[in-house]
């Protein structure tokens, strides 16, 4: 049914342009794309091989969280009622990307960002691929940068383990 | 007898189906069988992959790596000096073979080690009793004497009265702002202010549904101001100007009739006329009186007559049920000098 009537609208605009191109309101009110009704978002398909390594984080998907895995923003804001929603969370993306970028190829999960008042505590799992020198030097860059963008004291709260392979949880 | 000979057969035969069995399964069982058997007469093997060598592979151990910490700590130790504050928990240093995660039913959950689910959940570990109770005693020095007389709810109540509500928020963010601060209550028992039956009755109508009938509280909000301060100069005015006005008599206050009382009075009403009325004709009295003097007639000379006050003004006061209408009866039996209802 679905379907069948978009099919019908595209038809009709596609071969006569000219509603759409006289009436852009209308044209723009109608969706042409194909509905996408299965939720994929967060989830992961089996390979064939049964070897693609999943986390912990990835093996369970978005609907389970606050049941079989937790947040990883811990703020107040996102609480109803709460202030400065989209700073926190363009902030949030900030310091993702900044850390995988900062630290690249050694995040082995998701950043964990947690807030107490103004401190901002940076927690990720990192692996052990450079030495500690540089891995120092990469913490206090970091931490350093971070709170001068952001005008807060962060702290980075990281744990090292020896290879992606401590991190993963199961192969699909 | 019998039975013995059956087992041993059945043993013997379990044994040959065993070593058949193993036979055809593997050639390697079947090697070292005959390798008890014959050893010395085996011709070396060549062993080109030297698969041997390969085994022995050395393990390399990094150098820069410290053991955890967790397994080197003393049983005794000081816990509040290994985790002095909130920290995201760290595996090494928490000696607590501690699991999180979900697994089908019949497997162990991921353990502390390389477990982000431990990262994320909040922990306390930094308040532990003995760190908690410490730190008490560290701030103890700070505290002054709960005054002795303010010793029960009651105490309290009498010497303050007037009870102020506020709310600090507190939140992850870096303002210590938040706008729901600002709002003050005020509130105050009417019992506590000094008014008379006049300037209560006033006092009740200016504050409208602010006061609350069962528990005799009065309560006033204000948020209109951008700061506490303000708000709560403005809830202090709004009592003040309230009890004041509340003590005012205007003129057109002298106008209020019976249908604008608040609550049903006995005396000035006309169920107290017929009383008085029909007392005084049963006595061959009848006169005609005043209003005033109708309203101070004493009443205590009638028979009953409290009772019967009693019993109309709760009717009328506490609305009609059974045991108000069954009071009345009474009390009109008890007038008109009539036998009590038998209940049969």
């Amino acid at each position: 049914m679905n379907t069948s009537m978009i099919r019908i609208a595209q038809l009709s605009f596609g071969s006569s342009g000219i509603i759409a191109k006289c009436s852009p309101v209308l044209a723009s009110q109608i969706h042409t794309s194909a509905p996408l009704c299965r939720v994929v978002s967060g989830k992961y398909r089996i390979t064939k091989k049964r070897d693609r390594p999943l986390t912990y984080e990835m093996a369970n998907p978005p609907h389970y969280i606050a049941h079989r895995k937790s947040w990883n923003s811990w703020n107040t804001s996102s609480l109803k009622d709460g202030l400065r929603r989209s700073e926190t969370v363009l902030e949030d993306e900030f310091i993702r990307r900044f850390m995988t970028g900062t630290w690249h190829g050694l995040v082995c999960s998701e950043v964990i960002i947690k807030r107490q008042f103004n401190h901002i505590r940076v927690a990720a799992i990192i692996r052990r691929a450079v030495s500690p020198t540089k891995m120092y030097f990469l913490l206090g860059y970091t931490e350093e940068l971070l709170s001068n963008w952001i005008q807060c004291p962060v702290t980075l709260e990281l744990q090292t383990v020896d290879s992606f392979k401590d991190v993963v949880f199961k192969y699909i | 007898m019998s039975l013995f000979i059956r087992n041993y057969k059945l043993n013997s035969l379990a044994a040959g189906y065993n070593a058949k069995l193993w036979r055809l399964n593997s050639t390697t069982a079947d090697s070292a069988l005959k390798k008890n058997d014959e050893d010395e007469e085996e011709f070396r093997v060549l062993d080109i992959l030297k698969k041997k060598d390969r085994i022995q592979r050395r393990i390399i151990r990094r150098t820069d790596m410290q053991p955890d910490r967790a397994d080197r700590m003393a049983p005794n130790q000081n816990w509040g000096n290994v985790w002095p504050g909130p920290k995201t928990f760290h595996p090494s240093s928490v000696p607590l073979p501690l699991r999180q995660g979900y697994v089908p039913k019949g497997q162990a959950p991921p353990g502390k080690k390389a477990n982000a689910e431990l990262m994320k959940i909040p922990n306390f570990l930094h308040l532990t009793p003995p760190v908690i109770k410490s730190q008490c005693e560290a701030i103890k020095q700070y505290c002054t004497e709960w005054p002795s007389l303010l010793n029960s709810e009651e105490a309290i109540e009498k010497h303050y009265p007037v009870e102020i509500i506020t709310s600090d928020y507190c939140h992850a963010s870096p303002s210590i702002r938040n706008p729901l601060a600002r709002i003050v209550t005020l509130r105050i028992k009417l019992s506590s202010l000094n008014l008379d039956k006049h300037s209560k009755d006033k006092f009740i109508r200016l504050v409208g549904d602010r006061y609350d009938k069962e528990t005799d509280l009065v309560t006033i909000t204000a948020d209109r101001c951008p700061a506490r301060a303000q708000n709560l100069d403005y809830v202090n005015y709004l009592l003040t100007a309230c009890y004041h006005e509340a003590w005012n008599i205007e003129e057109w206050e002298k106008d209020k009739t019976e249908d604008d009382m608040e609550y049903y009075d006995w005396n000035n009403n006309a169920s107290k006329k017929s009383l008085v009325n029909w007392h005084l004709r049963t006595k061959n009295e009848l006169r005609t009186l005043t209003d005033e003097e109708y309203k101070s007639f004493d009443i205590s000379v009638i028979e009953g007559g409290e009772e019967y006050k009693n019993a109309v003004s709760s009717l009328m006061n506490d609305g009609e049920s059974d045991a108000t209408l069954k009071k009345y009866g009474e009390a009109v039996r008890k007038v008109l000098g009539l036998p009590e209802k038998k209940v049969m």
